[in-house]
């Protein structure tokens, strides 16, 4: 890895600090769910750069962002903040969905967020339909950001989804993360051959691929591709290798399908610690700067936590709201 | 997609002097020539009777002569397994279904293979190894990947699944779900594209940014490869080529095949509402049945009394199939709940 200077040191400070509290919220998920507090998180760990570096390109207030369940530091990148996500999390009445969405599946309008699915690829062909809009009402300057694992490109939708991008030439990144786990299918049994942005020529959309473990490699793959669909140049698929750390979600035991030694090997590549040591190396975030930044992550993340716990879960009379925009009439047998 | 097709005309010239014909014999030859021959005048046939208000629909297959009878020249009879789509009318005749069988099935009789329940032009033949046709784009192409997957479990060797579909159905979730499966699997599996640039009245340049299909067999791990479907004995070759690769244990292929579609969609379409009749004028130069002729005759292999003979008995067969399915009765309306559960069958009782 290698800085650029495409991003200011404060940026790449921004992107580490992300990486840091997408990795304490993870493990905060874990823990309350263990303590029997939520009934459910999902994992991220392995995708902090890929994330961060992702969401650095994202132009708030003007793009759209259209995310899978496993991104959490994307949703922060962009300015979703650690209450939100507890909220979550916590399934709490004053969660953006008022704590009927699955835990991790945020939304958010006021940051083009769009709402996530849990079925995989269901979201894409509703990222292409916004993208789709953008071109349709002629807004210019503006791109959707879509993302996915790799048991999603297996999916019907997933190809349904760049194809009407392609012949539309629509403003729209696809940026698969490549983890090489579809839960408990391992990448061999999930594809014929292991490259999926090598499917981007099939399609006519250009297609690239980045070390998922480095945030500025993947920064510049994502922000390339979203400056081509901003300026009307058609979509691009974005691959970025990185990997599963944890198991799928709190409800999986990975130890039942891949071994500890598996993933213990690839820890060597763990892109938290790695991105941490480059920007000491370059005298842009010291050890004692490091530092201060996780205790002020685990701060913010220990108060979100306590502050989402202390409010209150949805009224069950609330059940009928939220579903029709006017009055509504609950259905009388 | 015309300088694709100017490509793939490019690699083969029907009118050069030496034939290639990949072992092909003579009798062989004017098999496919024949089976060309029966597919025009089963699908004219199939449009006049319509027009006389003898039969609701039928399906225009004119322009895919070549691709389909070489296509079934490669398929091993009583081996291999064919699940088609529904512009498959030569492929169909050329693994051995009759003209009368054909006429069963437009006519909606009770002798037809369905009870004359299917849609027109939708075959079925458990003896042929013909599956039975789904009008739902792609829907076909699950079982077949399933059928390439029961061969591979239970370790039948020597045997291969052909699928087809035309280019509109390469957008369809299924195209590429089956495509991936059989593809990480290496399925005794080949994905046969009739590419005549239309889907219904889409044109290819709004049903796909890259025009050539074949090139998506790079992004699934599999061969791929792309020929002049208007050149029967390429076509023969090409897919030759595939099944034997699939029925050995190599795994799949995607096969694509450039053609044209001379009419309508179908009788129930009029292609003049979204294409002019000059394109389509322009295209009939290549049109193959005259041009496999002129081949033909150019090397002796048939004679231009042959061809004339040819074309009578074709003629003859048709008539006589026309009139002896219009002479069968339609289904009796108490059959209704025939077909539906094997052995006893109990009515829907509210």
């Amino acid at each position: 890895m290698e800085t650029k200077p495409r991003l200011r040191d404060e940026q790449l400070i921004a992107i580490f600090r992300t990486m840091l509290m997408q990795r304490t919220l993870e493990n905060r998920g874990f823990q309350l769910n263990r303590q029997g507090k939520i009934p459910f998180a999902s994992a991220s760990e392995g995708h902090e750069a890929v994330q961060a570096g992702a969401a650095m390109a994202f132009e708030r207030g003007k793009d759209i962002l259209v995310p899978y369940y496993r991104d959490l530091g994307l949703a922060l990148g962009i300015g979703v903040t650690p209450y939100e996500v507890l909220l979550s999390l916590f399934a709490r009445a004053a969660d953006h969905s008022a704590g009927r969405q699955f835990p991790h599946h945020y939304a958010s309008r006021r940051l083009g967020l769009h709402t996530i699915s849990s079925i995989i690829a269901a979201q894409l062909p509703h990222a292409v339909g916004a993208a789709f809009a953008l071109q349709y009402r002629g807004e210019a300057g503006r791109a959707v950001l879509t993302t996915f694992g790799d048991g999603a490109t297996s999916e019907g939708e997933w190809h349904e989804s760049i194809n009407f991008a392609a012949v539309h030439k629509l403003p729209i990144v696809f940026l698969c993360e490549n983890n090489e786990w579809a839960i408990s299918t391992p990448l061999t049994r999930q594809m014929g051959q292991p490259d999926v942005y090598k499917r981007a020529e099939g399609y006519g959309i250009p297609g690239s691929v980045v070390d998922g473990m480095d945030p500025i490699a993947c920064y510049e793959a994502v922000d390339d591709a979203l400056q081509r669909a901003r300026s009307g140049g058609g979509p691009s698929l974005v691959e970025a290798k990185c990997y599963r750390f944890l198991s799928h979600t709190t409800d999986d035991d990975d130890r039942t399908y891949r071994s500890p030694d598996e993933v213990k090997a690839r820890r060597k590549d763990d892109p938290v610690p790695c991105f941490e040591r480059l920007l000491a190396e370059h005298g842009i975030l010291n050890g004692e700067q490091a530092e201060a930044l996780k205790r002020s992550v685990l701060e913010e993340t220990n108060d979100a936590t306590d502050r989402a716990e202390a409010m209150a879960y949805p009224d069950a009379a609330d059940l009928y709201e939220k579903v029709y925009a006017e009055g509504w009439e609950p259905w009388i047998v | 997609m015309t300088s694709g097709m100017e490509r793939a005309m490019a690699t083969t010239d029907l009118k050069t002097g030496s034939l290639e014909r990949h072992g092909l014999s003579d009798e062989q030859l004017r098999d496919m020539f024949r089976n060309m021959l029966l597919q025009r005048q089963l699908d004219n046939r199939g449009f006049q009777l319509n027009r006389q208000g003898k039969v609701p629909f039928a399906l225009g297959s004119e322009g895919h002569e070549a691709l389909q009878a070489g296509a079934a020249m490669a398929f091993h009879r009583g081996r291999d397994i064919l699940a088609p789509y529904y512009r498959d009318l030569g492929l169909c005749l050329g693994i051995g279904l009759s003209p009368f069988e054909i006429m069963l099935s437009i006519f909606a009789r009770a002798d037809d293979h369905n009870g004359g329940r299917q849609f027109p032009n939708h075959y079925s033949s458990k003896a042929a190894g013909l599956m039975s046709f789904s009008s739902i784009l792609a829907a076909h192409l699950p079982h077949a990947v399933g059928a390439a997957y029961a061969i591979k479990y239970r370790g039948e060797t020597g045997r291969a699944v052909l699928a087809t579909c035309g280019d509109g159905t390469t957008s369809e979730g299924e195209w590429h779900e089956s495509m991936n499966f059989a593809a990480v699997h290496k399925l005794p599996f080949v994905m046969l594209v009739e590419n005549n640039e239309w889907a219904i009245s889409t044109p290819l340049d709004k049903q796909m940014a890259e025009p050539e299909i074949w090139k998506r067999a790079a992004g699934y791990g599999m061969p791929g490869r792309r020929f002049n479907g208007f050149d029967p004995i390429e076509t023969y070759a090409a897919v030759k080529e595939a099944m034997d690769r699939a029925r050995s244990g190599d795994g799949p292929t995607l096969v694509e095949g450039t053609c044209y579609r001379y009419l309508a969609h179908s009788t129930d379409d009029n292609d003049l509402t979204y294409r002019t009749r000059e394109v389509v004028q322009e295209r009939r130069k290549d049109d193959p049945v005259p041009a496999f002729e002129a081949l033909l005759l150019e090397h002796g292999i048939v004679t231009a009394d042959g061809v004339a003979a040819m074309r009578q008995d074709v003629l003859r067969e048709t008539n006589e199939a026309t009139d002896a399915a219009e002479a069968l009765p339609y289904p009796e309306p108490t059959d209704l709940y025939k077909h539906v559960y094997e052995g006893a069958w109990e009515p829907w009782q509210p």
